[in-house]
């Protein structure tokens, strides 16, 4: 299919519709008054978004990415390495790919 | 973890730092990206239009969930609304970094919100509660992201057929691997957190099947932020 208007148009839409909720963020918070309670709730909320991010993972890669990401926690608890911890998991996950599957 | 006391500044060594410390993340993103660029073709996209998606979109899960539906006849509404669905976790994460992004100067601030992904944000966040105060390493983290998954896709869309499966060396759990790591101490460390985090991943799981993707991500933060809200009050 050659290059036509439709595609690109899409394209600009859904990089526009992106833009914006990249920025609506800080916009949206310069009108809330941080409390407290409302700064209590973006810290838990700011961790809850990545811990969902992990859960959806799980729940459609299975034991094996469960694995990945036990074997992730467990190394970054014993050596507070975020990048050691993740290699730990991609290898474990590679190990799994090349022995059982 | 309440104190705020120190200001946010916006470097330009605050942006090569952030490059360096998602250096080693960014590395990984390229196996996605030549798997984006290789579906796009399949797909029906020219190269040049696979590019300039993750040059302007900039997000993989919403650039996937529109080539499942990519075709002449599909609305524009719905590629809008798709791709709100599945970014608007966007919103969000651009909320929990406003204490810091809206201390330094508007043409700063929204340059480097508009680099905001997941992985910058885990990494961002983190280091600004312990103390970072430099915005900068926000863009730089999402600059060299940016640069793999633009470059990926390229490779993808050009190359021949044969790309690499990223499941074969353990890459398709890079972000689930690295955002456990991330948020690992921080959950073990506080009851509060603990909770927040059950709370979180069993609403993500449990809406899963009945939301429209993206959605379930948002209820399960909202979830989770509530329980650290309430907690605060006693």
């Amino acid at each position: 299919m050659p290059d036509n208007p439709w595609a690109w148009l899409a394209i600009a839409a859904m990089g526009l519709a992106t833009l914006a909720t990249r920025i609506s963020g800080p916009v949206v918070m310069r009108r809330v008054r941080v409390t407290p309670r409302v700064e209590a709730f973006l810290e838990s909320m700011s961790m809850s978004v990545l811990v969902a991010l992990v859960a959806g993972a799980i729940a459609s890669g299975g034991l094996r990415t469960g694995g990945a990401v036990v074997v992730a926690v467990v190394v970054m608890l014993a050596l507070r390495n975020a990048v050691g911890a993740m290699v730990s998991g991609m290898a474990l996950a590679a190990l799994w790919s090349a022995l059982i599957v | 973890m309440a104190g705020l006391a120190g200001e946010a500044v916006f470097t330009a060594r605050g942006i090569l730092r952030g490059a360096l410390r998602l250096g080693p993340i960014a590395i990984f993103i390229i196996p996605f990206g030549i798997a984006y660029g290789a579906a796009a073709i399949e797909a029906g996209m020219t190269a040049a239009q696979a590019i300039g998606t993750s040059a302007l979109v900039f997000a993989g899960a919403s650039q996937f969930a529109v080539l499942d539906l990519w075709d002449e006849s599909m609305a524009l509404a719905t590629v809008v609304l798709v791709v709100l669905a599945v970014n608007a976790r966007h919103v969000l994460l651009g909320a929990a970094l406003a204490r810091w992004l809206n201390g330094i100067p508007p043409v700063q601030r929204y340059i480097a919100a508009t680099w905001i992904s997941d992985a910058n944000f885990a990494d961002t966040q983190k280091a600004f509660e312990q103390g970072e105060r430099d915005v900068a390493i926000l863009l730089g983290g999402g600059l060299v992201m940016w640069v793999a998954w633009v470059a990926g896709t390229a490779f993808g869309a050009m190359g021949s057929a044969n790309f690499v499966d990223p499941s074969r060396w353990g890459v398709d759990v890079l972000m689930p691997a690295f955002f456990a790591a991330v948020v690992a101490p921080g959950v073990t460390g506080s009851v509060v957190m603990g909770a927040a985090a059950v709370v979180a991943a069993v609403v993500a799981v449990a809406s899963l099947p009945y939301l429209p993707a993206g959605w379930s991500v948002i209820l399960a933060a909202l979830a989770g932020g509530l329980v650290g809200a309430f907690a605060r009050a006693r």
